[in-house]
């Protein structure tokens, strides 16, 4: 990840100062007055944020600053005004990625520093929370491992992808390519709703009706097993499969698709052999997305787990559920501090990271789609 | 497409023979079993009970066999040349693995667990099995690849119910450190399940005479069984809450001039002609009825602090991004940023709330807090909806504009914005419904009390005042901890059921809780979604 955010971070210099040459230019073509209103602005914003950040009760006046000099800078110079508002807009975007990235590493670093190990001779911070499986809050040795955690998350994950991406092609076709308008009219919006019922309520259902049935049909001791939460999981990645899938394979030029059902090929010869192979990366960012979302998956796991941290016996024991990296964090927030709230911030560094592999990882093969099949990026 | 298919559908018609009706007959029968074991998966159909005068699992038996043999049958008859058909030279390579799966799990635990001959033997056997059903399937011709493993499949699993080798008493204890079995209950529906699926599959290709066709006909009875199935599945879903829901919202309901209670709508004070306790209380010792309207007041500020926050900044940066920014490096980098925060897990956005925004807003959970971690979530979201919508506003309209001799911000204003209005707002209000769902990110910037009384009903806009210390505007409304919709929710399930003697039967508290969000969130939805379909009418039309 370093790395990662290495390149992002020069980029993002190598764009700053390209921006900054370009206000340079505006600099000298704009009229002294309107020059002196947004710097204005421009610094008050600044101030703004820095007191923001620490702490001052002072951050209000800066603010006034900033509210009345945009003031009146949209009465005398709108033009200049509301570009050098949404250039700032524009930054706050990137910013609060920045501070997300900057707060939950720097409120982890603590427990990395008391879970260092000596591995071969050398002293690696945090090591130690990935090498053995103890997670003990209470009595000493007090361990926060975060390994039961990662296997949780991985066994859901890995079942909601076998729920959701099979179903959400198939059913991203079914709109895309098989669908009659007026029953796609109904399908998608069935979709896009599926997306909206909030995961609590997936999880109050999981909890009340799922649970107990499960355990009673597998004869486990007590409720939660990782396998009904990943089908439930599952469920809820899959309208992120269906939408992204289908814009992939909406994005197939029609006279590819023409050219084969000309050929007299059937419908289904024509998507096999020429849709979705053409929209095959698109697929799999849809796939690698809908995946995201299931590692990202909070509430149904807390409610629907046992909240026991520790692995399963054996490894592949789907029946019973213990402890996600998200659930941990869910249940645990409110009686954890010092060491323990920061190990919760390492579940929360190890989630954010992952995701956001695999989010831009899917821009790239969407991005290298839409580039081979010639269209607009 | 639609009207290709047609045309193949008719020319089908016209040539239907006996033999194309006993493969529709077997689709049938595979549509009945399915039906059937969801049926029994969730204990609507007994196994130990009787269906049609026979127990249910020697019917199940029968009716999988029986698919099964005619199966099997229409592919020896095709095969044979009594039956018209245009198969393949093979069945092909996804139809073989498709065929090993289940042929794999068979002969793995056959000889793992039947004959007791150990695990790695089990798995030997698993390849084995699946290795013959592979090939079988993949290198005669199509028509008896296509359905011989798989008709003998089904054919072998009904004979297995039918002999009672599996029985409704059936149960597989696994020797595992956590004690799980796996029982008849579980693996009656669940093999029948696939086994329906498969022959359905099966009999659908040989219903389209195999070849090109039959996998066409194949493929499409899967995929619309999966369409019907997600929509049947959301009907249930919203169907089983508003079930569980009503009761509890529906207590204590009078309807009736004067009921309601007393509210004050533009300054005029107005008895409400209806009373819902369930929405227009809170929880009090002394209340008849208790209720969740302090969760429902926090929820709509929660939106509305959300959408101030969000809207403009998001709106602001697509129209950055889309009319002054060239392409290149930095609004790349926004893209990527916007993208990351759009998949960024929710509760992360809590933790980030949690160790940045309550230690600047008065050291506690806060309205506030909340509000400003929810209008961060929504922020991606209105981003790149705006973006997309200014994107589609043709360049026509701004060099039409531009040809006026106006200025860029003036075409902006008075063309692109106006233009790409709907498409904003149809993107916000869906995202709206998405965050106000939301329960991660509030759970630690704002969560409040399980059970909170009316009197705390935040009233954010009658709290402001004027201070004397910096910084000289006070709201201790939106400072305070308050509660919301799914907040609540999750409190109520998480404080289990000692928490009942507060409210009488806290069973259908918490589902009349669960129907009122999920109505919130949905309203939303459709408000969303009736937006874009009444928009995208007016733009035919116009």
């Amino acid at each position: 990840m370093p790395t990662v955010t290495d390149a992002l971070g020069g980029r993002v210099i190598d764009a700053l100062g390209a921006q900054l040459r370009r206000v340079m230019e505006f600099a000298d073509e704009t009229e002294p007055p309107a020059l002196a209103i947004i710097s204005a602005m421009t610094l008050s914003l600044l101030a703004t944020l820095v007191g923001f950040l620490a702490v001052s009760d002072l951050t209000i006046v800066p603010f006034s600053v900033f509210l009345a000099a945009a003031g009146i800078g949209w009465f005398r110079y709108q033009e200049e005004t509301a570009y050098t508002i949404a250039l700032m807009m524009t930054v706050s975007t990137i910013l609060i990625l920045g501070l997300i990235i900057v707060f939950i590493f720097r409120e982890s670093i603590p427990v990395i520093r008391y879970e260092s190990a000596t591995v071969f001779g050398i002293t690696v911070p945090g090591i130690r929370m990935f090498i053995q499986p103890e997670w003990d809050a209470v009595s000493p040795p007090i361990r926060y491992s975060m390994v039961p955690m990662i296997h949780g998350t991985v066994m859901v994950t890995l079942i909601a992808s076998a729920v959701a991406a099979p179903l959400g092609v198939s059913a991203a076709l079914f709109l895309s390519e098989i669908a009659p308008a007026t029953v796609r009219e109904v399908v998608k919006p069935g979709v896009e709703i599926l997306a909206g019922i909030p995961s609590i309520v997936y999880g109050f259902i999981g909890f009340t009706v799922l649970g107990p049935w499960a355990s009673d049909q597998f004869r486990t001791t007590g409720q939660g097993s990782y396998l009904f939460v990943g089908i439930v999981v599952g469920l809820m990645a899959l309208p992120t499969v269906v939408s992204v899938a289908e814009d992939a394979l909406s994005s197939v030029p029609e006279s590819m698709k023409s050219g084969s059902l000309a050929m007299g090929t059937t419908d289904w010869q024509t998507m096999t052999s020429i849709t979705l192979p053409a929209a095959f990366s698109g697929v799999s960012a849809a796939v690698l997305l809908g995946v995201g979302r299931a590692i990202g998956e909070t509430m149904a796991a807390t409610v629907m787990l046992r909240g026991v941290p520790r692995l399963t016996e054996p490894l592949v024991n789907v029946f019973y559920g213990q402890e996600t990296l998200t659930s941990i964090i869910a249940r645990n927030y409110g009686e954890a501090d010092g060491l323990q709230m920061d190990a919760l911030f390492v579940a929360g560094v190890i989630l954010f990271i992952t995701v956001l592999v695999i989010s831009v990882g899917a821009q790239y093969i969407e991005w290298r789609m839409h580039k081979r099949l010639g269209g607009e990026i | 497409m639609a009207d290709a298919s047609q045309t193949d559908a008719k020319l089908v018609e016209s040539e239907t023979t006996e033999t194309d009706a006993v493969a529709g007959v077997a689709v049938g029968l595979s549509a009945v079993l399915f039906s059937l074991s969801v049926a029994a998966m969730f204990e609507r159909v007994s196994l130990t009970g009787s269906l049609l005068g026979l127990p249910t699992v020697t019917l199940l038996g029968g009716l999988l066999t029986a698919l099964g043999v005619a199966v099997v049958a229409f592919g020896a008859g095709s095969r044979l040349g009594y039956v018209e058909t245009d198969p393949d030279p093979s069945a092909g390579l996804v139809a073989g693995f498709g065929a090993a799966v289940p042929w794999i799990v068979v002969g793995g635990s056959v000889a793992s667990q039947t004959l007791a001959l150990g695990t790695a033997v089990g798995v030997v056997a698993g390849m084995a099995v699946g290795g013959v059903a592979f090939a079988l399937t993949v290198l005669p011709r199509e028509d008896v690849g296509s359905t011989l493993p798989l008709g003998s499949l089904l054919a072998l699993t009904g004979l297995v119910f039918l002999t009672g080798v599996i029985g409704p008493a059936w149960v597989w204890e696994l020797d595992w450190a956590q004690q799980a079995a796996i029982t008849a209950e579980f693996l009656i529906p669940v093999a029948t399940l696939f086994s329906a699926l498969y022959g359905g599959w099966a009999s659908a290709k040989a219903y389209g005479g195999f070849g090109a066709r039959g996998r066409h006909m194949g493929a499409y009875v899967l995929v619309y069984l999966n369409a019907l199935s997600i929509v049947a599945f959301l009907f249930i879903l919203v169907a089983f809450v508003v079930v569980q829901g009503i009761p509890g919202l529906l207590n204590g309901v009078e309807l009736g001039l004067g009921s309601g209670p007393q509210t004050t709508i533009l300054g005029v004070s107005v008895t409400l002609p209806v009373s819902v306790p369930f929405v227009m209380n809170g929880v009090a010792l002394f209340n008849d009825f208790q209720g969740v309207l302090p969760a429902i007041v926090g929820t709509v500020w929660l939106v509305l602090g959300a959408v101030v926050l969000a809207v403009p900044l998001g709106v602001g940066a697509a129209l950055f991004l889309t009319e002054y920014a060239d392409r290149g490096r930095f609004t790349q980098v926004v893209e990527i940023a916007t993208n990351g925060l759009w998949s960024t897990p929710s509760i992360v956005f809590g933790l980030f709330g949690f160790a940045f925004l309550i230690p600047r807003f008065g050291n506690g959970k806060s309205l506030l807090s909340g509000m400003v971690t929810l209008g961060f979530m929504l922020l991606p979201l209105v981003v790149i909806t705006s973006r997309e919508a200014m994107l589609s506003v043709p360049d026509e309209y701004r060099d039409a504009s531009a040809a006026l001799g106006v200025s860029k911000w003036q075409t902006i204003r008075s063309v692109v914005l106006p233009a790409a209005l709907p498409g904003v707002v149809t993107g916000v209000i869906l995202g709206v419904g998405r965050i106000a769902g939301e329960t991660a990110p509030i759970l630690l910037t704002m969560a409040g009390g399980t059970f909170v009384p009316g009197s705390q009903t935040v009233d954010v806009l009658g709290s402001f005042q004027f201070t004397s210390a910096p910084p000289f505007v006070a709201n201790p409304a939106l400072l305070e901890a308050t509660s919301a919709l799914p907040y609540q929710l999750y409190a109520l399930i998480s404080a289990g059921v000692g928490a009942s003697s507060n409210v009488g039967n806290a069973d259908e508290f918490r589902w009349a809780t669960a129907l009122v969000l999920l109505v919130v969130v949905l309203s939303f939805y459709a408000i969303g979604i009736a937006t874009r379909y009444y928009f995208r009418r007016r733009l035919k039309h116009t």
